[in-house]
Parts: structure tokens; sequence; C-alpha cells
């Protein structure tokens, strides 16, 4: 039974190479067929242990709870305490993400994004803006994801990557990145239209949609640093969309 | 002391930026993010813990062709709403600290 368990999970989201050791065979098994698609044979970069109780000595230079589970993570390494079940891994490892990214820079965005000639084109909303259905309408293997994407800056260019984060829990999507073509903002409507949008504008529509969890001002100093990086260097549009195939002869170029 | 001798800064837990001469500030403890017109940005610019009221309205009246006495009335009431919202605190209350920086 504990044969499984001995082989630690490794992945890889975003930038991020993570390798997870597990404590619970059930945890380890659904986590399998949950993060399928982007198992890795790269060298980790972060450890993340998951224990059953809480760990006195755990690092902390970031603490997070949620509905009894905790992370505490540290440079390299994190602990996650108290996970029962994969919707607390999923949540506990967005918050990582979202923490371990801030620096790169990078952050998790609510946002659906698919490639087209191959750029990434990021729909940015919250639940019930049309992310589902924008990928629904999205030609086969176009979808990188449709519900949390993971935008993150190399070498002064951005770039989407997917993540294991779908919609509706459903294991789906592999590894993959692009260049960003834009940002968009959903708005549904009878038409479809791309309007530009200022700098300004774009903050004030992305921070809503952005995961962030720290209420540490430097922190959030920090990110807000980030979303105005991101904003100066990727166009940005608030996108009028009807819910047809049409709305992709709208996109820009 | 009056209103218009009066000195505030920005809470120093908030995170703000300009963007395109509107400040954006967000308050961590709350996750709410409020943004400021033109006006309110030159304003909160000003909210350094060392200069009055007064000083501020004066600025206004130059920047943007007002009289004192609007100048004065506007800066009052933005300062109003602004601390209700704990957006900026007396500068004596917070030990003369600098407000937040913007980084």
């Amino acid at each position: 039974m504990l044969r499984n368990l001995r082989r630690p999970l490794e992945l890889s989201i975003g930038t991020a190479r993570l390798q997870i050791s597990f404590s619970q065979e059930e945890l380890y098994r659904r986590a399998l067929i949950r993060y399928q698609g982007f198992e890795t044979s790269d060298d980790p970069g972060f450890f993340i242990r998951l224990l059953d109780s809480h760990e006195v000595s755990a690092p902390s230079d970031f603490h997070y709870e949620w509905e009894g589970a905790s992370l505490r993570c540290g440079d390299r390494e994190a602990v996650f305490s108290g996970v029962r079940h994969e919707y607390a891994l999923d949540s506990l490892l967005r918050v990582f993400l979202s923490w371990t990214l801030l620096p790169k820079p990078g952050f998790l965005l609510h946002a659906a994004t698919i490639v087209r000639n191959g750029r990434a084109f990021v729909f940015a909303g919250r639940s019930g803006a049309g992310k589902s259905t924008l990928a629904a309408l999205a030609p086969a293997g176009a979808v990188m994801t449709d519900e949390i994407s993971l935008l993150c800056a190399e070498g002064g260019e951005w770039r989407a990557y997917s993540t294991p984060f779908w919609g509706e829990f459903r294991a789906a999507g592999k590894h993959r990145h692009a260049p960003l073509a834009g940002i968009f903002q959903l708005v549904q409507a009878p038409q479809n239209r791309a309007e530009r949008i200022s700098a300004a504008e774009a903050v004030r529509m992305l921070l809503p949609n952005v995961l962030f969890f720290s209420k540490e001002p430097e922190a959030n100093r920090r990110l807000l640093q980030t979303v105005s990086a991101a904003v100066e260097g990727v166009a940005c549009h608030r996108f009028e969309f009807r819910r047809d195939a049409s709305l992709w002869e709208a996109l820009p170029a | 002391m009056s209103a218009a001798s009066t000195v505030w800064q920005r809470n120093p837990v908030l995170a703000w930026r300009e963007i395109t001469g509107s400040a954006v500030i967000i308050s961590p403890a709350e996750s709410v993010m409020h943004e400021l017109n033109g006006t309110g940005s030159v304003v909160w610019r000003m909210l350094d813990g060392q200069t009055t009221v007064e000083q501020i309205a004066a600025r206004l009246c130059t920047e943007f062709d007002v009289s004192e006495e609007t100048a004065l009335q506007d800066t009052s009431s933005l300062l109003e709403e602004l601390a209700a919202l704990k957006l900026i605190l007396p500068a004596q209350a917070a030990g003369g600290a600098k407000g937040a920086t913007a980084p």
C-alpha cells in the first residue's frame, strides 16, 4: 500500500518545478489523476511535504490557512498540513504558486487562455464572465486553460502558462506555454469588438481577477508593481463578444 | 490646530502606485482596491506627513485654476473621505513616521 507514496509527485507548473511528498495514499492517487498532464522528470526547485498534522518547525516566510489546512513556506520548501482532500491541495497549491511567482515576476489570473498562431490570448473574468463559453468555442487543441492562467515574465517577455486548475475540477490540460498576444477583459455583448484600454484601466480590470492571498503590505506592493509591469508590457483590451464562433474574427492578429 | 493646518499621511500599511496619473491603492487587510482621479492623485502625492491641508489646497489653486475657497473645500472633503476609509492617518497619530511610499 505504501509503495506509491515512496515516489513523490514531480510537477511542472509555470516555471516552477515542484516535488510533492504525500502521507496519504488516497490523496496521492487522486493527485496523480488531477495533475497527470503536469508531471515532469526535471530536477525540482521546490519541495512540498504534505503532513497529517501541523509541524512547529515548518518554514514560515509565508503562512496561510484554508478550511483547517495550512501552508507554511520558505525559500525552497513548503509544508502543507491537514490537507484532507484534493480540493484543499488544489487551493494550497494555488496559494503557494501565487507566492513563489511574485519575485519572477508573475501571477495567477482568473482567465481562460487560447493559443492562436503560436501566441497566447488571455481572457480574464470571474465566474460567469464567459471563460468556459469561450473555451468551448475554441478550435480543438487551442485551449491552454479554461479557468486559471499563469502569467510570468522571462527575459523581458511575458508568457502564459497552462495550469492544472481547470473549471469544475476537471483533470485536463498539460504543461505548455506561449508568448502573450494580449489580455482581454471579457464582456458579453450583442456584437464582437476588441478595444485597447489604458494601463490604468487594465490594472483596474486585472487586479480583481488576480489570485493573491497575502495581507502583507510589502507583498501587495510587489503585486501592484508586477501587475503594472504586465500591463505596460502586454496589450490589454476590453473584449465584447457574442457567444458564437464569430468572436475569433474580432481579435487582433 | 485648525483643520487647514492639519497634517495627514498615507496609511503605511497600504500598497499604492501611480499609473498614468492615477493613484491605484490596495488595502491589503480588506483586499480592496481604490483609485483616485487626477486631482485626487495630486493630493495623494502630497500626503507625506509634513504638508498641511492649506498647502495642498494652495497647490491645487495653481495647478487647476480654482479659487482658494473651492480648493480648500474640495481638499477637505477628499481627505475626510480618505480618512473614513482609513487610507490616511493624522500625522501625529502615526508618530510622525512617513506614509507609505510608492514602489
